[in-house]
């Protein structure tokens, strides 16, 4: 049984991977890291390094005189003035040149391409189920020993796969850049933050995956509602086209709506997670990490049974 | 008749008020090409296509080698192959990829049984060329190959013929053939052309308006058919007169100085004598063949288009 799951999975990976269009699309991502990267080194080289010490010691002055000047100026703001205080002495102290790129850098600013591989991801689950309808071929696919449910979990999951093949390439390929361009040897450079008082080091590594995996649950949120609309409709570049458009307006409209109580049960409004992060804010003040799941989940429900009707219970006459 | 290879039973298909098929029940013998022949928009189409799932069934049963479609979908469709209107490929796809794509489907079919399947068709020459450079023809030829990789006991066709040439329907008659002769294969074919049915099925099943006017043999009906006499005479009106009286005068028409009566070639010389002790002058006799054509126009009532 999940032999024969495995076989339709590997047909559609044949279908994805033998087309130009997504080798196509996995030279933009490649190209898109490389010039991330190539920017972020002709950045850092018009910065003069050599006198980054006093700078940082300048910088420290200002800010314990403003702290002293201005002490009514906000809780807020003065704890981030301290905050970045004790950064700039431990910088000093062990020697660490903040202006200078890392190869962790260049990793952490790559989570920024994550929408890239969100939008590639989406074209090809869009067309998924709809071109096999615009190429006729849907009807040879579904007259066979497998059941239209398990030819369409076989189309999701090797969508999902397309997804993490992008998302492995996409960090691997800004580790490769990180690298050469900043050297390998910043590969144990711990993150920095202040908490308590205290300067904290932790790992690199797991900052950069959990940036990566706030934006895996937006990536499956759109690559699902892509899906949903593929079966749909019948013609590619129509569920396409609809699935692009609803995911670069859906966050326009989540801000324009946020005003009315009702905005925070639409999918858009609960889809970025790192909101509700130290550094975020929600959208509206009474929404929660907890509800943001559980609306989250509750559309994940509806699009992949709504797609799942679509796709098993429609006549193929046409 | 032996073992039935398709049982339809009650199959009933309703869109809205209307009954696209209705009540047919029927089966297929195994071993046979047996057409589905009606005029467009009889319900062939749906027929066939609720036969392999692509559309639900209102009413009824459609068994496959004693496994019902409805409830052991999977199990029913190990025993199918088919090949539904022209058989669209992936065209980024070579032809060969396309039946790794189909194989892959079914259990144990191995490459030996791939390239048996390709050289059968005649295709080995260009099987790892992109579909999308094949001829409708060689794309035809592939889809049966598709259809019978997996050892069907039955081959389904919709339409095969739609937009194939001349030549190209002769091949896929051909193969059609070959096939059943070779692989033992029972096939259902659907077509509206009467000429090409004739050509190819040993019985066919007419559909009118979605319900089942008749299943006839074409050898039987290829024997059996009945004959026209056409009789030149100087007094036609007597001649019908006379002939009418001793023949119970089935479907006698007079045009001109012709006289047309149905009746068995073997009436001729009786009919002459007849006419000769009358004396009425006879210019010429001969027989003439009903069409399959003509019988079918007739059973659907004129409504077939060839």
């Amino acid at each position: 049984m999940s032999s024969r799951l495995s076989k339709l999975i590997r047909n559609e990976n044949m279908k994805i991977y033998r087309r130009s269009r997504t080798w196509i699309m996995i030279g933009i991502l490649l190209l898109a890291v490389g010039l991330l990267s190539g920017i972020m080194k002709w950045d850092e080289s018009r910065i003069d390094h050599s006198n980054w010490e006093q700078q940082l010691e300048q910088q420290n002055l200002h800010m314990k005189q403003e702290l002293t000047d201005n002490p009514d100026s906000g809780e807020e703001y003065s704890s981030y003035l301290t905050k970045q205080i004790k950064m700039n002495d431990y910088y000093l102290e062990h020697d660490i040149n903040p202006q200078q790129l890392s190869l962790w850098s260049y990793v952490s600013q790559s989570s920024n391409l994550i929408m890239l591989v969100t939008i590639l991801t989406v074209v090809i689950a869009a067309d998924m189920i709809a071109a096999e309808f615009s190429w006729g071929t849907i009807k040879l696919l579904l007259v066979g020993p497998a059941s239209r449910s398990k030819i369409m979990i076989s189309k999701y999951i090797a969508t999902l796969g397309f997804a993490v093949m992008l998302l492995l390439l996409c960090f691997a390929a800004s580790f490769a850049a990180g690298g050469i361009l900043a050297g390998f040897d910043g590969l144990n450079q711990p993150l920095l933050t202040v908490s308590n008082g205290m300067v904290h080091e932790s790992s690199m590594i797991i900052d950069t995956l959990q940036t990566y995996g706030f934006s895996v649950v937006s990536l499956i949120m759109y690559v699902t509602m892509a899906f949903m609309i593929s079966s749909a409709f019948r013609s590619s570049s129509m569920a396409i086209a609809f699935s692009l458009l609803f995911m670069l307006l859906g966050n326009t409209l989540s801000a324009l709506l946020s005003q009315y109580s009702w905005s925070k049960y639409l999918l858009f409004s609960n889809i970025d997670l790192t909101r509700y992060l130290d550094s975020g804010t929600p959208l509206r003040p009474e929404m929660t990490m907890t509800f943001s799941i559980l609306i989250l989940v509750a559309y994940y429900v509806v699009f992949q049974f709504i797609a799942w009707l679509l796709f098993t219970k429609r006549d193929v006459a046409a | 008749m032996s073992e039935a290879v398709l049982q339809l039973r009650n199959l009933t298909k309703t869109i809205g008020m209307r009954k696209i098929v209705d009540n047919l029940t029927f089966d297929v013998p195994a071993g046979e090409i047996f057409g589905f022949l009606g005029p467009n928009g009889a319900g062939k189409t749906t027929t066939i296509r609720m036969i392999v799932g692509l559309i639900s069934m209102s009413k009824g049963e459609a068994i496959i080698k004693g496994v019902s479609v409805r409830s052991h979908f999977e199990l029913a469709m190990t025993h199918v192959g088919a090949i539904v209107e022209n058989p669209e490929m992936y065209k980024f796809l070579t032809g060969y990829q396309n039946l790794i794509h189909y194989a892959r489907r079914h259990n144990g079919i191995t490459k030996e049984r791939i390239k048996e399947v390709v050289s059968l068709l005649g295709l080995q020459n260009r099987i790892h060329e992109k579909v999308k450079r094949y001829s409708l023809g060689m794309r035809q030829r592939l889809g049966v190959a598709q259809a019978i990789l997996h050892r069907p006991s039955l081959l389904i066709l919709d339409e095969p013929t739609n937009g194939l040439d001349p030549a190209g329907i002769r091949e896929l008659r051909d193969y059609l053939r070959k096939l059943t002769k070779e692989e033992g294969i029972s096939v259902i074919v659907s077509s509206h052309l009467l000429s090409e049915m004739e050509l190819m099925c040993d019985r066919v099943a007419i559909i009118q308006a979605g319900k089942l006017v008749d299943i006839r043999s074409l050898q039987e009906a290829r024997s059996q058919a009945q004959t026209k006499i056409v009789i030149e005479v100087g007094d036609p009106a007597a001649a019908e007169q006379l002939l009418s009286a001793a023949m119970d005068g089935s479907g006698m028409t007079v045009s001109g100085n012709q006289l047309e009566l149905t009746a068995d070639k073997s009436a001729i010389p009786h009919i002459t004598k007849l006419l000769v002790a009358s004396e009425i002058e006879v210019f010429g006799i001969h027989a003439v063949q009903k069409s399959l054509e003509d019988q079918f126009l007739e059973i659907t009532g004129g409504e077939m288009i060839v």
